[in-house]
């Protein structure tokens, strides 16, 4: 069927716009985390050796 | 953790309900068959990203009373998801038309609206990105995003007052709904609402993130 | 009242200043001429068609000539810093985009109706019988952008990019002053002219909430 098509194609594509937006997000945290983490080591090594 | 883990699982589950039943447990309506189905995802998301403006609207005012940066973390997750949930809409409407009336884009007055709205809150999200002060940025774009939600009634009542006065065939409802079809869209808008929920909730957590992040890096400066 | 006497004062300052230079209505009025001039080469105006698409273009050459207008606005007041001066000068912050906004109004309005002429003239279009009626719905609109065009000056005064920022967030900003201006000019113009106050209504409602909005926030646009 010829508007099976559509509908399949107007499912997927709504729902790639969700799923693309979660994902994005969530690379960014975790890049995000990671550099956190990065930075507390450096600040704990810091922290005690410059006191 | 455990809680965040539960309610999006919930939400998967409430998604995969809502897509069973617009495909399996509503009926075939009448005159536009098969694709009319596609009203469950374009409709509630429209009225979802409204939703999501009237969050961000109230972060904006929040932090205009409050100037706590999480208002102001709060306006931009549910601007971008309103934003996210106005694509769903423009994109799903034209694979709408194209088989049901022949055009790829119809000037009703719902789909004009909502492309005013795209562009307004792409407007604020650019505006963000023109200021580098986190504090600056915050105050100023708190200020366009009461404007801008203050604009949409007008905009919404202009348009649909200019397509009375001119009218067109289009329409992208179904003006009689029948029960059936009424209980699975306000399903489906109630798992669009949940999902807007969790998707601000990812998005605020990104902006908390950012400031930790902010913050460590001024504090190893200090060092 | 010090807020009215507070922005009298602003205001006979900023129309001093535009009449002393000439600059914002000479450069305006050239741009909205240069528009209208463009447009006659993108469809052939007979007299019915005009009346049908004249009014259209006419406000849209009105909404760019008011965003590129409206950028020196505040940008002015960043040279010297004069924008502290006026924050301490007056009591409320309000008198100085009030004044601001007056000001712009007056300088639109009068763009608007020496271009309405030419306008009649080019594409054929009476405008004098109606001319009360059409200054009325030219006075709304321009309150409108003129409203909404200074608190965005004030804001993108603050951003980069700034020339291309103001008409980007003006314009959709002005979508329920365009349709409702549009409308009601193109009902005055034709055979039988009618005041559409369906549509002024709107256009008043507008201004009132912008008003009321950039009253009671715009106090923080202005803070350092």
């Amino acid at each position: 069927m010829k508007n099976l098509d559509s509908v399949f194609a107007a499912y997927l594509i709504g729902w790639a716009v969700f799923f693309v937006f979660s994902l994005t997000v969530a690379k960014r945290a975790a890049s995000l985390k990671e550099e956190l983490t990065r930075l507390k080591e450096r600040l704990n090594e810091s922290g005690p050796k410059g006191k | 953790m455990a809680k965040t883990g539960i309610y999006t699982f919930i939400v998967c589950l409430l998604i995969g309900v809502t897509a069973y039943a617009s495909f399996y447990v509503a009926p075939t309506e009448s005159t536009m068959g098969l694709v009319q189905r596609i009203f469950y995802l374009h409709a509630p998301s429209g009225m979802t990203s409204l939703a999501a403006f009237l969050v961000s609207f109230i972060g904006s005012v929040g932090y205009i009373l409050t100037r706590k940066p999480r208002w102001d973390w709060l306006a931009v997750s549910a601007a971008e998801v309103g934003v996210a949930f106005c694509t769903v809409v423009l994109l799903t409407g034209p694979i709408w038309a194209h088989p049901a009336w022949g055009v790829w884009w119809a000037w009703d007055a719902r789909l004009t609206s909502t492309l005013v709205l795209w562009l307004l809150y792409v407007a604020f999200l650019i505006l963000r990105t023109m200021i580098e002060d986190a504090d600056r940025r915050a105050l100023v774009s708190a200020f366009f995003g009461v404007f801008t939600f203050l604009d949409v009634p007008l905009v919404y009542g202009s348009i649909w007052w200019w397509r009375t006065q001119h009218p067109q065939p289009v329409v992208f409802t179904s003006a009689g709904l029948d029960p059936t079809m009424r209980k699975v869209f306000y399903l489906s808008w109630l798992s669009l609402t949940c999902l807007m929920a969790l998707l601000i909730r990812q998005r605020y957590e990104l902006e908390q993130s950012r400031e930790e992040l902010r913050t460590l890096e001024q504090e190893l400066e200090a060092h | 009242m010090p807020l009215l006497s507070n922005t009298a004062v602003l205001l006979r300052k900023e129309l001093q200043s535009e009449y002393r230079s000439h600059e914002l209505l000479t450069t305006a009025s050239v741009f909205i001429l240069i528009v209208i001039v463009l447009f006659s080469f993108t469809f052939d105006p007979t007299s019915a068609e005009s009346r049908q698409f004249g009014p259209g273009l006419l406000w849209l050459a009105f909404l760019f000539s008011a965003s590129l207008m409206l950028q020196p606005c505040f940008l002015k007041e960043r040279t010297n810093d004069t924008l502290s001066a006026l924050r301490l000068a007056v009591s409320d912050p309000f008198a100085i985009f009030l004044a601001k906004l007056c000001a712009n109004t007056i300088f639109l309005l009068v763009t608007e109706l020496l271009l309405l002429f030419v306008f009649a003239v080019f594409y054929n279009v009476a405008v004098l019988s109606v001319f009360p009626k059409l200054a009325l719905v030219f006075f709304l609109g321009s309150l409108g952008i003129a409203t909404t065009g200074t608190a965005l000056s004030a804001i993108s005064s603050q951003a980069r990019m700034r020339e291309v920022l103001l008409p980007l967030l003006l314009m959709p900003l002005l979508v329920p002053v365009l349709i409702p201006s549009t409308e009601a000019t193109k009902a005055l113009l034709e055979a039988e002219p009618t005041l559409r106050w369906d549509w002024l209504g709107i256009l008043i409602a507008f201004d009132v909430v912008f008003l009321t909005a950039l009253w009671l926030f715009g106090e923080y646009l202005l803070e350092e």
